[in-house]
């Protein structure tokens, strides 16, 4: 099942007087349940195409279409739905809310699908089990390891079991063994629940995690190397 | 409802800075009730003060009687028909017979208004009844205020001088039977009051009168040949004195919430600059910008909620002590009904209103920063870039 198609896609930002071309002539689908991510160096256009797919960002040309809908065709309210029913994020700074407990953080994106409380603490009990947190339940972000916030963070994004799951540069503030702990996890994930995930990245540990690897130079398609069993990026 | 939780989650998280613009805005809650409870206080003990000594449940006034008009006086009086006295004898009203006159006390001479007053009435608080029973039926009582100024104590005999209904002086001494204390100055300042029946002889106006006051039986049907004048427009002026007092503390009232609406605004403006990411994230994880905006505007209006229970823990006390002990302002001649201690009045509309307009308020300056985030860029506010 196709959960995302991209035709043509052309993303431009205006700068000066005319305009950078962040993406150019983009094209590429994923399946449910793959693996993939988005290599290359910065400015190669990979968080802006993350940010597309999410919905936070609309194509200049071409089309989007995620879970059947056109990015570009929706209203506010629809893209904010597509996200909360089916787009989990994670961030390279967490961005888990100061405020709120663990429990709090993860229950989010539950609050605004108008669960019952009941079902709430059960998924969210669950997902922290999960990811092997449910003991910082309690605890404030800031009581937490730069680790532990990542794995918060999965939890928040796989605690309402969406279709896909978009991380940005997932392990760049983690050291090697949080990294390859976090790789796991989401790898886990992804081969038990079926969720694809989308990354974007230049860690090198991450890439060794990925079925598919999309190398992305000046805003093109450089490469798209699918099963691969070990590094192999054609730039 | 959402929004509300975490609006409320996000300021109690805010920890120092929520409490410290709590406490400013809790100020102004305290001051605003206190100083509309102590007018409103004042201006029920004044109403109470003047029914009860001056105005009554109202007055029938002779349709040529202006109380602003001293010209006026001489013509207006009229005969008391059997039905009024009726009325008089059931104490449901109480005529008074009024002209003017010239006293002069310690060789002086001072215009004064000359009052008579029936000594058996129970309607006003006027201690008429020093006027009963005295030895020299040309006896009066006066007022504090006009004791002093005119240096008369009990005992004391003035000369009074006056014009009867043909315009005749004629003048003779007065004895001082009782001074009475009285918060009402126009029952009191440049009056005297004498037996109703005294004075009809002196002026040659017997069983007429130039107003009744009508008591709390009176049912308030229309007397033919006299005019009612119900509380309200007795009460015209004070009213309006009220009213400036209450617009001229709205100037301070208004200067002291703006300090703590400036500060909710400030606030606001550096929380949404610096708290850009979490509003990206909060649109990631599905929220609309309306419903950001919405979080946000709860928030900044939710200090005025805090602002309210807070000022409820040391106001209520404070307020329940002044209610008490009331305020003492010693004992203020400025012409105005003011008693020497105020017990300040906070009424359920005067608290209601209080927090409607704080609440109001202080969710407006809050919509208007956060209004910004309906045109920021998630991306952008994700990277938390400048806006």
């Amino acid at each position: 099942m196709e959960v995302i198609k991209i035709n043509n896609l052309v993303k431009r930002f205006p700068m000066g007087k005319g305009y950078f071309t962040a993406l150019n002539k983009i094209n590429l689908s994923f399946e449910k349940g793959e693996f993939a991510g988005f290599v290359g160096p910065s400015g190669s256009g990979k968080t802006t195409l993350l940010n597309i797919i999410g919905s936070l960002d609309t194509p200049s040309d071409g089309s989007v279409i995620v879970m059947g809908k056109s990015v570009s065709d929706l209203t506010y309210k629809q893209s904010a739905r597509l996200r909360n029913k089916h787009i989990g994020f994670i961030f390279q700074t967490y961005n888990l809310l100061p405020v709120y407990t663990v429990f709090e953080n993860v229950e989010f994106s539950l609050l605004l699908q108008n669960i019952s409380a009941s079902e709430r603490k059960k998924a969210v009990m669950e997902a922290l089990e999960w990811l092997d947190i449910a003991d910082k339940a309690k605890s404030k972000p800031n009581m937490l390891s730069g680790g532990e916030c990542q794995r918060v963070a999965i939890a928040r994004a796989m605690v309402k079991k969406p279709e896909i799951i978009l991380a940005d540069e997932p392990t760049a503030n983690l050291d090697s063994e949080n990294s390859h702990r976090i790789l796991q996890t989401m790898k886990k994930l992804n081969e038990e629940l079926k969720v694809s995930f989308l990354f974007a990245t230049h860690d090198e540990k991450v890439m060794k995690y990925l079925d598919r690897i999309i190398a992305l130079v000046d805003g093109r398609v450089a490469s798209d190397e699918k099963n691969i069993s070990k590094l192999e990026i054609k730039v | 409802m959402i929004a509300i939780k975490l609006a409320f989650r996000n300021l109690l998280g805010a920890g120092l800075r929520t409490w410290l613009n709590v406490s400013v805005l809790s100020f102004a809650f305290v001051l605003i009730i206190f100083y509309n409870g102590m007018i409103d206080g004042w201006n029920r003990q004044a109403r109470n003060d003047t029914r009860d000594w001056e105005i009554g449940q109202g007055q029938f006034w002779h349709p040529d009687y202006d109380r602003y008009d001293p010209y006026t006086i001489k013509e207006s009086h009229s005969q008391l028909s059997d039905e009024i006295n009726i009325l008089i004898k059931e104490n449901k009203l109480t005529p008074i017979l009024i002209t003017q006159a010239t006293i002069y006390p310690q060789g002086r001479m001072q215009g004064i208004i000359l009052k008579g007053i029936d000594p058996k009435q129970k309607i006003l608080k006027l201690p008429s009844s020093y006027l009963e029973n005295v030895q020299d039926e040309y006896s009066a009582i006066i007022g504090k205020r006009m004791a002093e100024s005119t240096k008369l104590k009990v005992g004391d005999n003035v000369l009074v001088r006056w014009r009867d209904k043909n315009g005749t002086f004629d003048a003779r001494d007065i004895k001082i039977a009782a001074i009475f204390n009285c918060d009402v100055p126009s029952v009191d300042n440049g009056q005297m009051y004498i037996s109703l029946n005294v004075l009809q002889k002196m002026m040659n106006l017997e069983n007429e009168a130039t107003l009744l006051v009508a008591g709390k039986d009176y049912s308030g049907g229309k007397l033919e040949n006299w005019e009612f004048k119900n509380q309200e427009f007795l009460l015209e002026d004070f009213n309006k004195l009220i009213q400036a007092k209450k617009a001229g503390g709205v100037i301070i009232q208004g200067l002291l919430l703006i300090i703590a609406l400036l500060a909710i605004f400030d606030t606001q403006v550096l929380s949404i600059f610096r708290r850009q990411k979490e509003i990206g994230t909060y649109i990631a994880l599905g929220m609309t910008r309306l419903q950001v905006v919405g979080i946000f505007t709860v928030e900044g209006g939710a200090h005025s909620i805090l602002a309210a229970l807070l000022g409820a823990a040391y106001g209520i006390p404070l307020f329940m002590y002044f209610n008490t002990v009331g305020i003492s302002f010693g004992a203020p001649d400025m012409g105005l009904t003011i008693a020497k201690t105020i017990y300040p009045y906070y009424s359920i509309k005067l608290i209601i209103t209080s927090i409607i307009l704080v609440v109001l308020s202080a969710t407006i300056v809050s919509y208007l920063p956060a209004r910004k985030i309906s045109k920021m860029n998630p991306t952008d506010a994700l990277r938390g870039k400048l806006q």
